[in-house]
């Protein structure tokens, strides 16, 4: 990436704000389409719409997009994958998965700001005309009409990745705007470098069409060192870190449940090893460690997890599965009066938990 | 794309699979088990679906009632990618599993596609004429956001997995179709 940190001092501009395009044309056509599909996501029951949070997340977009901040609309999307999107004509998604993995404000900043880089360069539109230009799918589509056309186009636009360049300068884009923004930059390559330990935990250690981002993004290890360079050209900033546990803390059981119920075991050990390391009297991100240890129950996973239920125990305010987790390891190891206090326990903390039934089941072959 | 995947997956279906109508009385379900239908149900029958069987009343993908019979330990409940072709996570029964893992591995093999899934009720019951459980979920379908609405029963006999679980569509066609999927999970018989 020899051109990154010598474009970065170019004093690049952020373009003036969009002017809706006319329907006639292709961009008008391509933001009638998304119009439609943020209407989708508006109803969407996958939408997060807790204002406080929706507004948190809407504010680092404006903080990031200056003067296009009345045209960016951020959605909170609960997804637990690694992902962020934003299209032509403002709308930005933002799925839970991601939230769940960055650090601070200035990591999610970094990604938005990738993202605002993307739609302030009307890569989309580019991506557009790329296929439009190409003979066969002319010919194809020529069959459809324009109208259909320019819908077909946009969907198979959306097949294509965003190609390397482009990428690139999204990159550069988004670190310029965090600068802006006062985010420390360096808190971009970290978040790729924390990616990669997930990557890297995967049985098949591939890189991964498990998240969206890298189905059309250059590899986390070359994107973690050009955002290195870009970043040690000029540093300084903030993370904002105590802010972002502090807003995201109402959600993190859940968001962490999700990723659970991933079935990703390695990925999600090595997410949550990072997070323990990073905070390690956090009951929550302990339990969640020895629940997936319990599920993938491999070698000496059961010990891991009991090892692991029990350090939440000691941290306080666990959630009340880990002494459901408790007692299914030790029902299994046939000790049952512990199984039983475990059950006990989990049913005092969640007695309308949907598994009381089972639960209570399990109490009674234990016997008192 | 979404879009473009579904006619592609519509096409192949229209040009492979076949439905054959699944008659009231006794009905056999692989080596082990046997059920009784009260109301007849349609069988899809596809080449690369299983390891279920697949029946339905209002077609898919509306309803589905998916029956496992004799799932060994170490196979995935669902149809796997051939290597390399994708990194979705396979959901495989392990013949220690405990009720709460088997309602879990369920779950996950409902969301592989980002569904999102809600327990509703997981208990005791009697299934195949043995300790078994059920369970009762909702899910919010992913690609088109649909609510549905879901019950399952399972149970471990000699290491083998049997289960049945139906889903549809929270209005309408749940409460149409669900004491049919009911009555036919009660029936239900495993050979020891």
């Amino acid at each position: 990436m020899a051109c990154g940190p010598a474009f970065a001092q170019t004093g690049w501009q952020a373009p003036a704000r969009f002017v809706r395009p006319e329907l006639s044309t292709d961009e008008g056509g391509l933001w009638s389409l998304m119009e439609r599909e943020e209407t989708r996501l508006r109803r969407s029951p996958f939408s997060i719409r807790d204002p406080r949070l929706r507004d948190y997340v809407q504010d680092i977009a404006c903080r990031l997009a200056g003067e296009h901040c009345p045209d960016v609309r951020v959605y909170l999307v609960q997804t637990p994958l690694f992902n962020a999107n934003m299209a032509p004509n403002g709308m930005m998604q933002v799925w839970t998965g991601l939230m769940l993995r960055v650090d601070n404000e200035a990591q999610l900043a970094a990604v938005m700001g990738h993202e605002i880089g993307h739609y302030l360069a009307r890569h989309s539109l580019e991506r557009l005309r790329d296929v439009k230009s190409r003979a066969a799918f002319g010919q194809f589509l020529g069959l459809l009409g324009v109208a259909g056309a320019v819908g077909q186009l946009a969907v198979l636009a959306s097949a294509f990745a965003y190609s390397r360049d482009q990428e690139r300068e999204a990159d550069q884009f988004g670190m310029i705007l965090m600068r802006q923004a006062g985010y420390d930059p360096v808190e971009a390559g970290k978040v790729w470098a924390n990616l990669l330990l997930e990557i890297k935990a995967r049985p098949d250690g591939d890189a991964g069409r498990n998240s969206p981002m890298f189905a059309s993004h250059p590899s986390p290890e070359s994107r973690q060192e050009t955002l290195q360079q870009l970043a040690d050209a000029s540093p300084g900033g903030v993370t904002n870190e105590d802010a972002w546990r502090e807003r995201t803390r109402p959600f993190m059981r859940e968001w962490l449940t999700d990723e659970i119920k991933r079935g990703q075991h390695e990925e999600s050990i090595a997410l949550f090893n990072r997070m323990i390391a990073r905070v390690p009297s956090q009951a929550d991100f302990v339990y969640a460690r020895g629940e997936v240890y319990r599920l993938r129950a491999r070698g000496d996973d059961l010990n891991a997890a009991l090892a692991d239920y029990q350090t939440a125990v000691s941290c306080g305010g666990e959630p009340p599965e880990t002494h459901r987790g408790l007692g299914a390891i030790h029902r299994q190891r046939n000790q049952l009066p512990e199984a039983r206090a475990s059950f006990q326990r989990y049913l005092e903390l969640a007695p309308a938990a949907p598994d009381a039934p089972m639960i209570k089941s399990y109490m009674e072959e234990a016997g008192t | 794309m979404k879009i473009v995947l579904t006619v592609l997956l519509m096409l192949a279906f229209s040009g492979c699979a076949s439905v054959a109508k699944v008659e009231t009385g006794e009905r056999a379900v692989g080596e082990r088990l046997a059920v009784t239908l009260d109301s007849a149900w349609n069988h899809i029958r596809a080449p690369g679906i299983g390891p279920a069987e697949i029946w339905t009343m209002e077609g898919l993908p509306v309803d589905q009632l998916l029956i496992y019979s004799g799932i060994r330990d170490g196979q995935a409940i669902h149809v796997e990618r051939a290597a390399g072709s994708g990194s979705q996570k396979s959901f495989s029964f392990r013949s220690g599993m405990q009720p709460d893992e088997i309602a879990a591995m369920f779950e996950g093999m409902l969301t592989r596609d980002g569904s999102r899934f809600k327990l509703e009720k997981l208990e005791p019951v009697t299934f195949g004429g043995g300790k078994g459980l059920r369970f009762e979920y909702s899910l919010t379908r992913k690609i088109d956001n649909v609510q549905l609405s879901g019950i399952g029963y399972g149970r471990v006999s000699k290491g083998e997995l049997f289960a049945i679980v139906y889903m549809a569509p929270r209005l309408t066609f749940f409460s149409r179709h669900a004491p049919s999927a009911e009555q036919i999970s009660r029936s239900a018989r495993i050979k020891e």
